[in-house]
């Protein structure tokens, strides 16, 4: 791992404008750099605007002030250097799976055969042999996923953005699959920016977990993970340093939790009792 | 009905092709049935001339193939419908497609579209006939009207409906702008330009019909009317069974093609109402 910035998020905000509430600032000053190499989760309540800002560094949303860099270059308009992850696994049903998968392989920059060799590898490394033929609406849920996530590892862009992918899925597909991206993340090791709601996650995969308050959202800190690679998904719990990482997340939750209970809000279902 | 209450329904823990065989029957049934009926009614309880009887139709099918004259009629409608069909159907399907890339484009004209819709179309068709005279080009103008606004509302309703999502990650993926139309925008669409393209398909027939009705020296229609004129009823109903099978042949084209194209959807099952 370099330390060279591969992006660079520099005091960017984003205001929308609705027509009931008038302006709502989602996003407030937020700065980070996320290295070559890294893995960096960024956690927060649902609505804090993280999936927005997983967008703009995409260059699908325009920031409202500050700028990104992405290997030195302000971005501006899309960023086809990115691979995209998105929420639900939004493969094209009318493709193929490996033709899903092939299809952010540019023919001026691949062979045909490379193509082919790269498609059936990635295949293999999800373990979805023997559906290249399939269409989406055969496949499952966590099928459909694993094939999301190599559609935007195959051409390998430096940096693979990742919006809560594995939100909608069931516990054990979820570990599973986090376990999966772990053991090719290790062995690609490309750039891994991951959004997430899940404090265990984003303490099980992280180098480093970026916290984002709730509305306006902030960066409230950004915490290392300590733990060894390769990890082990399935008792990341008896890793030595998740607890205390753990904790450490908790606090800062906890905090942000008291803050908005004083202040009377909600907590979307659960009204504060006293 | 004994095998009604178990857990299936009797469809299913039946083999396919017995049920199959079963709809067929009961369906040969039902039509035989009611040209049975026809044959009885005819000239025992009502007038021949009024609905004629499949037997006489039969016989006259038959006249007028052997004549010659069905075929030549039938010739001219199928030219107006084959050239109106496609080229209505394509510049409609174009047309929505454009209106659905562009808001600029779609904010000028869809007021005015809206409002040309508005207009019972098959009045237009004297127009026709005063612009484009009582040939075949009057005829392939009404097709042509009809089958247009079918195809655009259903490519345009299809291009609104488009998820975004698909279009951004197919940029990001760095698709070229060809791509983008071919591999995403279109299939993304063709649900619904499909669906455009049959429900049009009568349409483009009753434009030809309408059409030769109004003013025309031959095709189907004329010769319906020349027929329903001299009261020849079994010769209008010949000319009916050609309109039918022209909408049937048109139907499976378009059935196979929508099987081809479509062939990623999931086949959807006939939705069970009764437990």
């Amino acid at each position: 791992m370099t330390n060279e910035p591969v992006i660079e998020v520099d005091q960017v905000s984003k205001i929308f404008q609705t027509p009931k509430q008038g302006k709502v600032v989602a996003l407030e000053d937020i700065s980070f750099r996320v290295s070559y190499g890294e893995f960096v989760t960024v956690v927060g309540p649902s609505g804090c605007g993280k999936s927005t800002l997983l967008k703009m560094i995409a260059g699908l949303t325009p920031l409202s002030s500050g700028r990104i860099l992405y290997q030195g270059a302000e971005v501006r308009g899309l960023n086809t250097k990115v691979g995209y992850v998105p929420q639900e696994s939004k493969l094209f049903p009318w493709l193929t799976l490996e033709e899903n998968v092939g299809f952010g392989l540019d023919p001026r920059r691949y062979s045909r055969e490379q193509r082919e060799d790269r498609i059936r590898n990635f295949i293999k490394l999800a373990g979805l042999e023997g559906f290249e033929k399939h269409y989406p609406s055969q496949l499952s849920g966590g099928m459909a996923k694993r094939a999301s996530i190599i559609r935007a590892l195959v051409y390998e862009p430096a940096v693979i953005l990742m919006d809560e992918p594995f939100g909608p899925l069931d516990a054990q597909t979820r570990m599973i699959l986090q376990d999966e991206l772990l053991k090719i993340w290790e062995q690609k090791r490309q750039t891994i920016v991951f959004v997430t709601h899940d404090l265990v996650e984003a303490v099980a995969l992280a180098d480093r977990v970026a916290i984002v308050t709730h509305r306006p959202g902030r960066i409230k800190d950004i915490l290392k993970v300590p733990m060894d690679r390769p990890r082990n998904i399935f008792e990341i719990h008896r890793q030595k340093g998740f607890d205390e990482a753990y904790g450490r997340l908790w606090n800062i939750f906890r905090h942000e939790l008291k803050i908005r209970l004083d202040q009377g809000q909600s907590l979307d279902t659960q009204k504060p009792s006293r | 009905m004994a095998d009604s209450n178990s857990a299936g329904s009797p469809e299913i823990s039946r083999p396919y092709w017995t049920r199959s065989l079963w709809v067929n029957l009961v369906r040969l049934g039902v039509i035989g049935g009611f040209f049975l009926l026809w044959e009885i009614a005819s000239g025992r309880w009502i007038e021949p001339f009024l609905i004629s009887s499949p037997s006489r139709i039969f016989t006259s099918l038959i006249d007028n193939i052997q004549s010659g004259t069905l075929m030549e009629h039938s010739w001219v409608t199928f030219k107006e419908i084959g050239i109106g069909f496609p080229l209505g159907a394509l510049s409609g399907i174009a047309t929505g497609y454009l209106f659905g890339r562009s808001r600029t484009l779609a904010e000028i004209f869809e007021p005015i579209i809206m409002a040309i819709y508005g207009i019972p179309r098959t009045a237009l068709a004297p127009l026709f006939i005063v612009w484009l005279g009582i040939g075949i080009w009057s005829k392939v103008g009404v097709v042509f009207l009809l089958t247009f606004f079918l195809n655009f509302f259903n490519t345009y309703a299809g291009m609104k409906q488009m998820d975004q999502e698909y279009i951004d990650l197919a940029r990001l993926m760095g698709a070229s702008k060809w791509k983008l139309t071919f591999r995403v925008i279109f299939p993304a669409v063709s649900p619904y330009i499909l669906l455009g393209v049959k429900t049009s398909i009568p349409f483009a027939v009753i434009g030809a019909i309408v059409g030769e009705f109004i003013a025309a020296t031959e095709g189907i229609g004329f010769f319906i009317r020349l027929s329903a004129g001299v009261f020849k009823t079994a010769d209008v109903f010949v000319g009916i069974i050609v309109l039918m099978c022209m909408v049937i042949v048109m139907n499976k084209i378009a059935d196979l093609v929508e099987r081809r194209v479509l062939q990623w959807q999931t086949q959807t099952e006939h939705v069970q109402i009764q437990g």
